[in-house]
């Protein structure tokens, strides 16, 4: 029963580290542009895709696909970063709403057009199963864990001491005043897009070899998974996020083992809900800034 | 002033995008018999609708290639429905009023169809569908009220019966887990298995259903894994079989615990992403891939030639029907709707997989095949007829 | 007018009261030259028209942005199709209690999600689609689940010994349009009124509003129960109309939509809210000419109406009225 108990925990850990990927970058781009990115999730069905393409029509091997994937993406991001998500900086938020919505029914049916609607079949990655203290996983997932520390440990260094990160901060504290002394505020928020946008198409190509089925339509889950984690977190708050993610991932799992798997969507939202209630503000920020 | 021109050329083009809505029939009239296909086609859902165009319109290439029906090329006109009612009636109403089509093909989700049957029925226009498991479509058509309806997939009663039969009969299994798709068809599918339960001695342990587009199974796999079924009772999408495959490896079910039911277990893709998983599996299937038909066989290379994918159950339907509405035309001699709705009830078709017939309800009577993967490859462990039983009104 | 044609003061003609009987005769008349599929469109239109009407009380008014429309726009259509199916209820008695009982849920909703701050609200509204539709799936007994309820009757009205039934498109257009003239002249009755202008005190500045003793709280709760009501009156008209309600009822395809009329057609005004109902319904259904880049060039349309026109159609309608005002 406690071992049941604790496999569930590690179940939950490994789908709270995709979350915590894709969700860190949605928090940025929040923290820095204060526009819930409806889209964000169509950029990790972009990294997917990508890397699905090399390996599909170019036989490539899995790690140069991950590279493809994630760059790829980038090269979108770039241009949807200069011509909508740089306008959107200091507009109302109705703007940033209708804007991403756009921008994600854009993105997907784009896909849909070029490919085709139908599911792909992703084949690639390491997915046999490795035991870890007498339970088993797919290697895969042992890469996700790992490669979800290793972003967040990156993150945490460079929101606190790179000059892009400084930067970061400073502009989700207050426009005016980065303006002020001198810094590019839509440069930031552009670089901000884009990293959260590769961050999102990372976690994509990662989780594609365990999630076999690749489409079009993918995005949209997982924009609505993530978007109660990034609120739970403290909006723009990394650690927090981080947390937050592990807490969603942990409950659902003991959710679809206790209660039924088909009450598993719910349970972001209701968690949400229910922190909301004790603590207004997100599980982990001081105060709230937005 | 830039600005300005940019809103008055913006303005314009939605003008002139608001007159493209009148002016489309005003290529209605020629000599080709009109088809409208509603499915959905764009957003998540085109995972579904995507392979059912595909399948209609190769078999409208191969009918216009070799000249058509009654003289005349059969035209198609899709309509897309995002799998969701309001925009499917749109479609529907669309098709019929503008692109004056004389017979609709869809839609994939159940919830649609169940709205697009009194649109059609007004308007006198033949809807045949070739993709919606929910019962309640025919037990509402053809004695049952909607004249205009017909449908070519099998509902799910025989379906559950003969799996769960051959499980318990054969196989010799008495405790099972259910993990299907939460939609009508997972869940009506569970519901009949449920009927014939008891009579089989046999009981659920666990139940659980996903969501379309869940990826996670490690938790209910583990949760099924510790409660000692001895197979899993799936009735889902195809695209997650892959999916729960893998993860049953990885938490060591596959090899041990045989998924039963209908999920596209036997296409060769899915079973190479899963092999070990998969073994055993035990399927009622109105087609697959590997038939041994001629018919099918070609049906599949030339969709592969055509497509670069395997096609999937949805691809192989509506190809099928829409023949099968060839069929129906050639039969009444025109393609006046009346006659070709009578010619369609009174037929004899000859599928790939066998002959198909309409009983009183507009449901088709499909043959259906039972089959379980043994050493990576569907063996056909029988046929049967598929007939209804309805309630009584 | 220009600055040298001071000598006489033309008279003017106020054309805005020809202009909207025009419009109002057009409307009654449409029938008559519009196809069943022109009709279909207008008539969903006019079903999306009510919940954002609601929805606009609540982000053009009072400043909150939710995504909780197609959760009440669900219990509505839930409520009207059970009523029609189980009990043979007439319609008038399925569509209020539709209102009602979206409003009567929307309270308990409303007092824990009111007191969050902008981001935090949006996504606790759309936590409410979310399980909304997850309790439609699996409250199987009253629901009965993704089976969803189908054939439910065209409306029919019975009042004593006569009752007739709406079963045509066209006698169908009328009820949707005598509905939704009512639903926007209540909600113009509501923004005229002082309560509305306390809204926009609300939306303006929340703390300055408190101050100077409008009771913020109670006003945005009510507001969000109109709202609610709003959308439950939307949702039975769907119902009766398209004669299917699933769990699909509950999906944020609606919240989006509604939104995206709201917004685009110009928060904040009842002309942009109607304007937008008619022209976002319109363009989905245009560009079918396209199936194939159909949403793609939605995204688009999105796109440029964000850029070109940040504040909807609004500003638009309103130059539009002035000018009628000012034509010699």
């Amino acid at each position: 029963m406690v071992s049941a108990i604790f496999e569930q925990i590690v179940n939950g850990i490994v789908s709270g580290s995709v979350y915590a990927i894709v969700a860190v970058g949605m928090t940025m781009i929040f923290g820095v542009l204060r526009a819930i990115n409806f889209a964000h999730g169509e950029y990790y069905m972009l990294g997917t895709f990508g890397a699905w393409f090399a390996i599909e029509y170019f036989d490539l091997p899995y790690p140069v696909a991950i590279v493809i994937g994630v760059v790829a993406t980038a090269v979108i991001a770039v241009v949807v970063g200069q011509f909508v998500m740089q306008r959107i900086v200091g507009a109302p938020p109705e703007t940033g709403v209708l804007a991403t919505l756009g921008i994600a029914l854009v993105l997907q049916n784009t896909v849909i057009l070029v490919f085709g609607g139908g599911y792909k079949f992703f084949s690639g990655g390491y997915i046999e199963p490795v035991s870890i203290f007498g339970f088993t996983l797919a290697e895969q997932r042992v890469l996700i864990i790992i490669v979800c520390i290793l972003v967040f440990v990156g993150l945490e260094l460079m929101v606190t001491y790179s000059r892009m990160g400084k930067a970061m901060r400073a502009v989700s504290q207050n426009i005016e005043c980065c303006a002020v002394v001198g810094i590019d505020v839509p440069q930031v928020a552009l670089r901000t897009f884009i990293l959260g946008a590769c961050l999102a198409a990372l976690s994509g190509v990662l989780t594609a070899p365990v999630n076999v089925s690749v489409y079009g339509g993918m995005g949209e889950i997982i924009t609505f998974k993530t978007l109660p984690v990034i609120i739970m977190g403290g909006l723009g708050n990394v650690r927090g996020t981080f947390f937050a993610a592990m807490i969603l991932g942990i409950a659902e799992s003991l959710v679809a083992t206790y209660v039924g798997l088909q009450f598993r969507d719910t349970v972001g939202f209701a968690t949400l809900m229910l922190v909301l209630m004790w603590r207004p503000h997100g599980l982990f920020s001081a105060q709230a800034r937005f | 002033m830039m600005h300005k021109l940019d809103r008055r050329a913006f303005c314009f083009a939605m003008g002139l995008i608001g007159l493209g809505v009148g002016s489309v029939d005003v290529w209605a009239q020629d000599a080709t018999i009109r088809l409208g296909i509603v499915a959905p086609m764009s957003g998540p859902n085109a995972r579904y609708g995507s392979f059912s165009l595909r399948g209609a319109q190769l078999a409208i290439e191969e009918i216009n290639n070799a000249g058509g029906v009654v003289g005349r090329k059969i035209a198609i006109n899709s309509g897309d429905s995002q799998g969701t009612p309001v925009e499917g009636v749109s479609a529907t109403r669309r098709l019929i009023d503008l692109d004056k089509v004389d017979f609709i093909i869809g839609d994939v989700s159940s919830s649609v169809t169940l709205a697009m049957q009194p649109v059609a029925e007004d308007a006198g226009v033949l809807l045949l569908n070739a993709a919606s498991s929910n019962p309640k479509i025919t037990y509402a058509a053809g004695v049952g009220g909607f004249k205009w309806t017909f449908r070519n997939y099998p509902t799910d009663e025989n379906r559950a019966l003969i799996v769960i039969q051959y499980a318990a009969e054969k196989r010799g299994f008495t405790k099972f887990a259910v993990l299907s798709v939460d939609t009508d068809y997972g869940r009506a599918a569970v519901d009949f298995t449920k009927k014939y339960l008891p009579g089989l001695k046999g009981t659920i342990l666990t139940e659980d259903y996903y969501k379309e587009g869940e990826v996670d199974f490690r938790s209910v796999l583990a949760k099924i894994r510790d409660s000692g079924a001895q197979a899993i009772i799936m009735y889902g999408n195809a695209d997650t079989t892959p999916i729960i495959g893998r993860q049953m490896i990885e938490v060591g079910l596959a090899g041990k615990v045989p998924l039963i039911g209908n999920a596209e277990f036997n296409t060769e893709s899915t079973i190479k992403a899963a092999p070990k998983a998969l073994e055993g599996a035990v399927e009622a299937a109105a087609w697959l891939p590997a038939w041994d038909a001629p018919k099918s066989l070609a049906f599949v290379e030339k969709f592969k030639a055509k497509y670069r994918e395997t096609p999937n159950n949805h691809a192989y339907v509506h190809w099928e029907t829409v023949h099968l509405l060839a069929k129906a035309i050639e039969a009444a001699g025109s393609a006046d709707r009346a006659k070709v709705r009578d010619a369609l009830s009174k037929i004899k078709y000859d599928s790939a997989m066998g002959e198909v017939t309409f009983d009183d309800h507009n449901q088709a009577r499909l043959p259906m095949i039972l089959l379980q993967i043994e050493n990576g490859k569907p063996a056909i462990k029988g046929a049967y007829a598929a007939e209804i039983k309805y309630p009584a009104k | 007018m220009s600055p040298n044609d001071l000598s006489l003061p033309a008279p003017r003609r106020d054309l805005r009261l020809p202009f909207g009987a025009a419009l109002a005769v057009a409307a009654c008349l449409a029938p008559l030259f519009l196809g069943n599929y022109a009709l279909h469109a207008i008539i969903i239109a006019l079903i999306f028209l009510l919940p954002a009407h609601g929805l606009n009380l609540l982000v053009g008014y009072t400043g909150l942005l939710s995504l909780a429309q197609a959760a009440f726009f669900g219990i509505g259509a839930y409520t009207s199709g059970l009523m029609a199916v189980r009990f043979g209820t007439p319609f008038y008695l399925n569509f209020l209690a539709a209102g009602l009982l979206a409003a009567a849920i929307a309270l308990p909703l409303g007092i824990p999600a009111l007191r969050l701050r902008a981001t935090s609200f949006v996504m606790c509204t759309l936590g409410f689609v979310i399980i909304g539709q997850a309790i439609a799936k699996n409250w199987i007994s009253l629901t009965r689940g993704d089976m969803g309820l189908s054939g439910i009757p065209k409306p029919y009205f019975a009042l004593g010994p006569a009752s007739f039934t709406i079963s045509g498109t066209t006698s169908f257009y009328y009820l949707v349009l005598v509905i939704a003239v009512m639903a926007t002249l209540a909600a113009y009755l509501i923004v005229r009124s002082a309560a509305g202008r306390n809204m926009v005190a609300i939306r303006e500045n929340e703390t300055l509003a408190e101050s100077v003793g409008i009771p913020t709280w109670r006003y945005k709760l009510v507001v969000f129960m109109i709202s609610a009501a709003f959308a439950g009156l939307g949702g039975s008209v769907y119902a009766h109309y398209l004669t299917v309600v699933s769990p699909l009822t509950f999906q944020m395809y609606y919240s989006t939509t509604m939104l995206i009329i709201v917004l685009g057609g110009g928060a904040g005004t009842i002309s942009g809210v109607v304007f937008g109902s008619l022209l976002f319904v319109g363009l989905s259904e245009a560009l079918r000419v396209a199936p194939e880049v159909r949403m793609i060039a939605y995204g688009f349309c999105l796109l440029a109406l964000v850029f070109w026109f940040p504040k909807g159609f609004a500003p638009l309608i309103d130059r539009f009225w002035s000018f009628l005002r000012e034509r010699k």
